[in-house]
């Protein structure tokens, strides 16, 4: 039972992470009809700002929290720049194309990698602990750094689904993802709206870098491990639907912590590829999904 | 038309290059080959590599050059990206040896290039050096192939020895190793020695390289109730990471990565919880340790690729100094010849010493370096030499 | 188009090419011939799949199979080189069939997504098993020593007559039918149409191919890892159509043709190769959304509107 309380809550942490990754994908799928590969990068770049700047500022004379936030503001900054060239320069002439903004998406992946490789040096940074500690739950042992990412992530998922339900822009992300053509109709400013829809995803990636980056490995590659477990997550959820994306991101992350302890990590990864095909025999677009 | 016109003198313009570098090589610059990582997880390694190789044709120009038969020859390296798998691997021997007419292989990295490297490399008889550690690539079938790195097989038996006197009462060990080459040959080894040894064996697992969240496995591990946990062949960011998450479960015990490279990525991850850990590759540039030429070479290694150097690096650097010991002892530069003196030869090894080559009773021929095994550990949150074991 | 211009190019085109795989000696060069044949074979098998409207991502664990199959039938059974590769192809239609048959009712980015997934499952699988090399790949694919000098010319000769099947297929009524399929697939059902039959023969075929060119990469570069096989293969052979021009048959063979010779040139960049070719394929997405072949048709056209007074078109 012991057992059970820890492995549930590391997969409800883990999960917590995927969530973010997923809600962007999701986001970005459900208003442009989009791939994005690329989204894990907004991520990495947002970790790697803060792994670099964070040992900087301590040693200027900063404490670890207050350069830790700072860091990480200038680190979702330069994700959000990131973000937004991405997208004014590359998929808002590529939207509804799922080919063309999928290549657009490995291109970019191409070279920025070579960028980040270049720009961070591939060594591993460390961030320290900013919230050391840990706390017992239900018997499990948890890191308040944990605690702490799982509280953001709920709160992100928490207000993303009350937004998209009662603002006037969740409304229109809505109306948006269900029927492009008639939001437009009723005078949506459909590229506006698309653009904000990309600009939340890259928020909540690059909120994702940032919490992460004290918890993980930092180093450039990192983003693709989670965007492939992110992709994973929407699929079986239903590409553009917000509760498939957490739906799918707990179900990812507990068939990780439950095979890995029980089989082999690599099982584990073969376990999550077979069901994401057997989900699929019976709903084909996913559990939640519109498509 | 225009496609195929364009590719035709495009291929008459890469067949002029290739004869106009080849022409302009053979006076005195002997090119050596590097086929390693430079994108991606391993991208470090290669870059030090790079360096280091660099580094070492820097030092032996500076000091004249290697006297051949009256000339003077200077080495060149020449590093392609082989991304860690064969179909690239493939295309960096292609490139090498018959685009640039390379002849020695200075080092390469990954068992699947260098196995695709070898079946090249072979059939013109060109010298390999490597640093992979899967047993098909060496012994007797391989004749022109050298190691230039301590693998599993040295290091295993002196290191696991070593830590099973100085913690008599660990009777027992689970092990993790990446489902990867270097984590099979580490895996299959590692359990025997430490039976051997005396220690039981709880557990042998593997984990998918690119795993971030390491908190299921460190679970699994601690489940077990091991005495002494070996993480075998995992990179020492991985490695840092697991052992936090061990930390956190409240698993103490004996720390071990057998084959772990360097205290760097260990610290980043594991902060505190790497306090302790012991590694049979690890090199350490602190104290006495190191020499000044060695602790020099490391500051630049560090500023040109951000840590510090490691095990894997340095039989880069080894390489082209045993190469340059075997053609002035055969008075040629003809890789079949001087990869029949290598075995005889000494050089002075980046690690100070003397070091010649060995290996016959495992491999069937001298094709390993006989290079020291130095044990680490992390004490007080640096990297000490606790025992430096000739093999 | 003209038939007898058709007939022309091909015969033009596919015998320059077999030309040149008899002609070419330098060693390095003849590597290059073989990598841009077995590309093109590939990219055209993906395009095929376009052509009724999906992506199949999974193409790069059907071209692994057909590697794997090929080398272990090869160097494990010991058969010959010929019937390896074949069966190799058979096995991975039969393969590829069956995931279809399972698959295919996902759609447009979760069938993209699926094959992904499915790519990256194999991967990992052959990995783990030891039979064929494990992580370390598997070793010592050698084709006979008699085709030593002749295997550009098998390689190119072997991909010609895939292309050719391929373009006869895409000409006929199975290829309108796999139109109407992209075009509407409803419409197509309700007129009596079994369209999920003609997308699961239609994967298959597609696979077969890729299967026989996974079987020739075995045998060309003797040595296959895992690695060998991940999503960024799939990925490369879309960026071959699109930047050949998805609308042109000729199309994934250009843009086979262009990168395999753009990557070889920034394999000696060492570490900058990712800058050189992610740029290139960005730059080329970006300005020209109909690959280097729809730019050139759009030239002759512009060409042809000013040089001719009476035209349609007045811009």
């Amino acid at each position: 039972m012991q057992t059970f309380i820890q492995l549930s809550a590391t997969a409800l942490q883990i999960g917590a992470v995927y969530v973010l990754f997923s809600l962007g994908l999701t986001l970005i799928f459900g208003v442009m009809r989009i791939v994005n590969f690329v989204h894990g990068h907004i991520f990495s770049v947002a970790a790697l700002v803060v792994a670099y700047l964070l040992p900087a500022l301590a040693a200027g004379g900063l404490s670890a929290p207050a350069a830790y936030v700072l860091a990480s503001f200038v680190g979702i900054a330069v994700a959000l720049s990131l973000g937004a060239l991405l997208y004014i320069f590359g998929f808002r002439h590529f939207q509804r194309d799922l080919v063309g903004s999928f290549i657009l998406s490995i291109g970019l992946v191409l070279l920025l990698d070579g960028v980040l490789l270049h720009v961070f040096g591939g060594a591993v940074r460390g961030v320290p602990e900013i919230f050391p500690g840990r706390v017992s739950i239900g018997g499990a042992q948890v890191t308040i750094q944990r605690l702490f990412l799982c509280a953001v992530a709920v709160l992100m998922a928490v207000s993303l689904y009350l937004a998209l339900g009662h603002s006037r822009l969740g409304k229109a992300l809505r109306a948006v993802s269900y029927d492009h053509e008639a939001a437009m109709m009723v005078g949506i400013p459909y590229s506006r709206i698309a653009f904000l829809g990309f600009m939340i995803a890259s928020l909540l990636a690059a909120i994702a870098g940032v919490l992460l980056a004290p918890v993980t490995i930092v180093s450039p590659v990192i983003g693709t491990d989670y965007l492939i477990k992110g992709f994973i997550a929407v699929i079986i959820g239903g590409l553009g639907s917000v509760p498939g994306a957490i739906l799918g991101s707990i179900f990812v992350a507990s068939i990780e912590t439950f095979g890995s302890y029980y089989l082999d990590s690599s099982y584990a990864t073969l376990a999550i590829f077979g069901l994401v095909i057997i989900v699929l025999l019976f709903w084909p677009k996913g559990v939640f999904g519109r498509g | 038309m225009i496609i195929k016109k364009q590719l035709k003198s495009g291929a008459a313009v890469l067949a002029l290059a290739g004869l106009i570098a080849g022409a302009a090589q053979a006076e005195e610059v002997i090119r050596l080959g590097l086929s390693v990582p430079l994108s991606g997880a391993a991208a470090v390694w290669g870059k030090g590599a790079e360096f280091l190789c660099n580094t070492a044709a820097r030092e032996i120009r500076e000091g004249g050059g290697v006297s051949v038969g009256g000339e003077t020859y200077n080495f060149e390296c020449l590093s392609y990206d082989n991304k860690y798998n064969a179909a690239e691997g493939t295309k960096v021997a292609q490139a090498l040896l018959n685009r640039e007419g390379v002849k020695f292989i200075g080092g390469s990295l990954g068992t699947a290039p260098v196995q695709a490297l070898q079946a090249l490399a072979e059939r013109q008889d060109v010298l390999v050096f490597t640093v992979a550690w899967g047993a098909s690539i060496k012994g007797v079938k391989h004749p022109m192939t050298f190691t230039q790195m301590n693998t599993p097989g040295e290091i295993l038996p002196l290191l696991i020895a070593y830590i099973a006197k100085e913690h008599p009462e660990a009777k027992s060990v689970a092990m993790l190793n990446p489902n990867d080459a270097t984590g099979k040959e580490t895996e299959t080894l590692a359990g025997d020695i430490w039976a051997k040894n005396g220690v039981d064996v709880a557990a042998s697992d593997f984990y998918e390289r690119g795993t971030t969240e390491f908190q299921p496995i460190a679970a699994r591990l601690a489940s077990l109730k091991p005495a002494i946990i070996d993480l075998g062949a995992t990179p020492p960011a991985d490695a840092g990471a697991i052992f936090k998450e061990l930390d956190v479960l409240g698993w103490k015990g004996v720390k071990v990565v057998e084959v772990g490279t360097g205290a760097d990525g260990l610290k980043a991850t594991g902060g505190d919880a790497a306090e302790g850990v012991y590694m049979g590759a690890g090199v350490t540039f602190e104290g006495n340790a190191a020499t000044d030429h060695q602790k020099a070479i490391n500051e630049q290694a560090k500023a040109q690729i951000g840590e510090s150097l490691n095990a894997v690096q340095i039989g880069f650097y080894d390489s082209v100094y045993a190469l340059k010991a075997a053609m002035e002892k055969a008075g040629s530069v003809d890789p079949k010849i001087v990869a029949e003196v290598l075995p005889q030869v000494t050089f002075k090894s980046f690690y100070g010493e003397e070091v010649g080559f060995y290996g016959k009773e495992l491999y069937g021929r001298d094709q390993q370096m006989r290079l020291p095994i130095i044990v680490t550990k992390v004490i007080g949150g640096t990297l000490a030499e606790v025992a430096r074991l000739k093999p | 188009m003209d038939k007898r211009f058709t007939l022309g190019l091909w015969l033009v085109l596919g015998g320059a090419a077999l030309l040149l795989s008899l002609l070419i000696q330098d060693f390095y060069l003849r590597s290059i011939l073989n990598l841009m044949a077995i590309s093109a074979l590939l990219a055209t098998s993906l395009r095929f799949v376009m052509l009724m409207g999906e992506l199949n991502f999974a193409l790069a664990a059907f071209t692994g199979l057909g590697a794997y199959s090929a080398g272990y039938l090869s160097t494990v059974l010991g058969l010959p080189f010929g019937f390896a590769i074949l069966l190799a192809g058979l096995i991975t239609a039969a393969v590829s069939a069956l995931f279809g048959a399972i698959t295919l009712r996902a759609k447009g980015p979760y069938f993209l997504l699926i094959g992904f997934a499915f790519s990256e499952a194999m991967r990992v699988a052959y990995s783990k098993i030891d039979a064929v090399g494990g992580t370390s790949g598997m070793v010592g694919i050698y084709p006979p020593r008699a085709f030593d000098d002749w295997l550009p010319f098998v390689v190119v000769g072997t991909v010609l007559l895939l292309l050719i099947a391929f373009y006869l297929v895409e000409k006929s009524d199975f290829g309108r039918i796999l139109f109407a399929i992209r075009e509407n697939e409803d419409v197509a059902r309700s007129v009596g149409i079994r369209t999920y039959l003609y997308k699961v023969i239609a994967i298959s075929g597609a696979c077969f191919a890729a299967g026989l060119a996974g079987g020739l990469h075995a045998f060309v570069n003797q040595v296959i890892s895992p690695g060998d096989f991940g999503y960024l293969l799939a990925a490369f052979a879309l960026a071959y159509v699109k930047i050949g021009g998805e609308d042109f048959f000729l199309g994934p063979i250009v843009g086979a043709v262009l990168l395999v010779a753009l990557s070889s040139y920034a394999l000696g960049l060492g570490g900058d190769e990712h800058f050189l070719y992610g740029g290139a394929i960005i730059i080329a997405v970006l300005l020209m959304p109909k690959g280097v072949l729809g730019m050139l048709g759009k030239l002759r056209l512009k060409a042809a509107v000013s040089n001719d007074k009476v035209s349609a078109d007045v811009h």
